[in-house]
């Protein structure tokens, strides 16, 4: 009796948590130039060491390494937060200065993987492309017309074992419906007809969204369904006619271009996209958030092994489950019920992750270990850029901003580096000269360095991204000594 | 009663406190326990989203809280707040016990 009593007890004071306190996100914090870096603020195992590559680079997505050994950065040309810069592909040189091998007039260039002699490159802008890019700088669109205009990007690219150039394509809303946030996004004003494309027919459940309209001063109430543009609502049993390229999918294409092929689709923003050693498929995929007219609370990120024509569960399932669970539901007033669903049937069997990562950590590009010198061969490698809270939603601490190390055989999760301090959180909130966020991580061709794009100082000023251009940093871990046991 | 009322205070005091960061690298759970193994393999299926490593997240650090074996077990079957409950179809009688073993080593270990 009396230990039941202690634990509810202690069950209550803990449950009241997440309503007392505010949100305390890792960008929530004040940063002055310039940035800070030193290698020694970042923790890893005695086996690894940690070294400063290059600094000052202005929103990178990607770090790519040719066959000499060269590393070559992305830098996006674009950020949350609606700053417009140039998208570059950089050659970082042996002092660490850079020298520009393409650019474009429109961005974002969200990530670059070398083979073959050139580099296959994601142009997340709305031309939704893919790029072959040689090293002399001359480019050629393999694939054009992506449905890429709205909250997430062109991702990928990685090299298939069949040679094909596979890529991701993230969705354009949060879970389905175009809304206000997306007006906050940008995008909605430029691209007012944008929504989601199915890959495959759909059938609607019906449910519609009522938000004010940010397009019209004064407008009246709107209400919009799913896969349909802003202010077009849905009926019972509406079908939804599927192509490819669609939202929310991985896909690929032959690197000489071609015929678009689908692999398998239902995510979200399938950010990182990489082939173990025995050639399967891993893509890290950015989770729900907790905004827009139909917010998901307490949504994963996830990783995948992805089977091919398989179907992941977006936009009415969570990691293997239903949304319209009450666990879903935001507290407090922002929404009255769960996530209603949007899809009158299924599309299939939702699939099982295989790690459910940090809510909001961002888990974005990823790597996987081919040298047993490097250590955990076939484990993978995930960068966390780390909380946009609280535009993305509340946290109670920072998530992510670190690199972390999934075991595929169990799917547990463990820390990799990962700042020095007593908490989590970017360099900018610990006063330190470590990792900011981790954007994206890869692999030297000899699988003995891996580097690690840090994307710079990301401030979040209300539910409002800031941005700090020339934050970026490139760093690489490679292994200094000892028998790796594992 | 003194025990219970000690332990409220530090709960009432901690429980919201700031979080402390996941498992330092070097003081980790050492995992070649084969008991602390299995118990984070549940707990990454089903705590480490909320609570990365132990530390806070979308909830609460884990891993800086006083709790008894009791506590962490009402909180897991029953779900209090925003944190859902597992049942035992979710999370075994089995799986609770090897879960809460790893959930107070990540204490020991911080």
């Amino acid at each position: 009796m009396r230990k039941s009593f202690i634990a509810i007890g202690c069950s209550l004071l803990l449950a009241s948590c997440y309503a007392l306190r505010p949100s305390s996100g890792g960008g929530q914090t004040d940063y002055s130039s310039p940035r800070r870096t030193d290698a020694g603020d970042i923790a890893v195992t005695p086996e690894y060491a940690v070294a400063l590559v290059a600094s000052g680079f202005t929103f990178p997505t990607a770090v790519a390494v040719d066959e000499s050994n060269r590393v070559y950065v992305v830098e996006a040309g674009y950020s949350y937060g609606e700053v417009f810069t140039t998208p570059r592909l950089l050659r970082v040189e042996g002092d660490g200065r850079t020298t520009v091998i393409a650019e474009s007039d429109s961005g974002p260039w969200t990530g670059a993987v070398f083979h073959d002699g050139a580099f296959y490159l994601a142009d997340g802008s709305h031309r939704g492309r893919i790029l072959r890019i040689e090293l002399d700088g001359s480019q050629r669109t393999l694939v054009e017309g992506l449905p890429s205009k709205g909250d997430h990007h062109t991702n990928g690219p990685a090299v298939g074992p069949d040679g094909k150039i596979y890529f991701g394509q993230g969705t354009a809303t949060n879970s389905g419906i175009v809304g206000p946030d997306n007006a906050d996004f940008g995008w909605l004003h430029r691209h007012p007809d944008f929504h989601d494309v199915p890959c495959t027919d759909v059938k609607l459940a019906g449910n519609n969204y009522r938000t004010h309209n940010p397009l019209v001063e004064n407008g009246a109430p709107v209400e919009t369904g799913a896969f349909l543009p802003f202010g077009t609502p849905s009926r019972v049993g509406q079908l939804v006619r599927g192509s490819v390229p669609c939202s929310g999918a991985v896909m690929r294409v032959a690197p000489e271009g071609g015929e678009i092929e689908l692999v398998a689709w239902g995510f979200r923003n399938p950010f990182g996209l990489a082939f173990s050693p025995d050639g399967r498929l891993y893509v890290s995929d950015n989770g729900y958030d907790n905004r827009g007219s139909r917010p998901v609370f307490g949504a994963a990120d996830y990783l995948w092994q992805v089977s091919e024509g398989a179907w992941y569960g977006w936009p009415d399932y969570e990691g293997g489950r239903r949304v319209n669970e009450h666990r879903y539901k935001p507290p407090g007033p922002a929404a009255s019920t769960p996530p209603m669903p949007l899809l009158a049937e299924a599309p299939g069997k939702p699939e099982t992750p295989l790690a459910r990562l940090g809510v909001h950590s961002s888990s974005n590009g990823l790597a996987i270990s081919s040298n047993a010198d490097f250590g955990f061969r076939g484990h993978v490698f995930i960068a966390q850029f780390g909380d946009m809270a609280p535009g993305v939603g509340k946290v109670l601490s920072p998530v992510g901003f670190k690199v972390v190390r999934v075991d595929p055989t169990d799917g547990t999760i463990h820390d990799f580096a990962v700042n020095r301090g007593d908490k989590d959180g970017p360099a900018s909130l610990l006063g330190t000269g470590g990792f900011e966020r981790p954007v994206d991580v890869t692999f030297s061709p000899d699988g003995r360095t891996l580097y690690v794009m840090d994307f710079g100082v990301m401030l979040m000023e209300g539910k409002t991204p800031r941005p700090q251009q020339g934050t970026g940093a490139l760093w690489r871990i490679t292994r200094v000594n000892g028998e790796h046991n594992r | 009663m003194t025990r219970l009322a000690f332990l409220l205070l530090l709960l009432t005091t901690g429980a919201c406190g700031p979080a402390r960061r996941s498992a330092a690298l070097e003081s980790a759970p050492d995992i070649r326990d084969a008991s602390l193994a299995k118990g984070q393999v549940v707990f990454d299926r089903h705590c480490h989203s909320c609570h990365p490593g132990g530390a806070g997240g979308l909830g609460p650090a884990l891993n800086d809280k006083p709790l008894p074996r009791e506590a962490v077990a009402y909180q897991v079957r029953n779900g209090v707040g925003t944190m859902p409950g597992f049942p035992a179809t979710e999370i075994s009688v089995n799986d609770l016990s090897l879960l809460i073993d790893y959930v107070l080593a990540l204490r020991e270990g911080r």
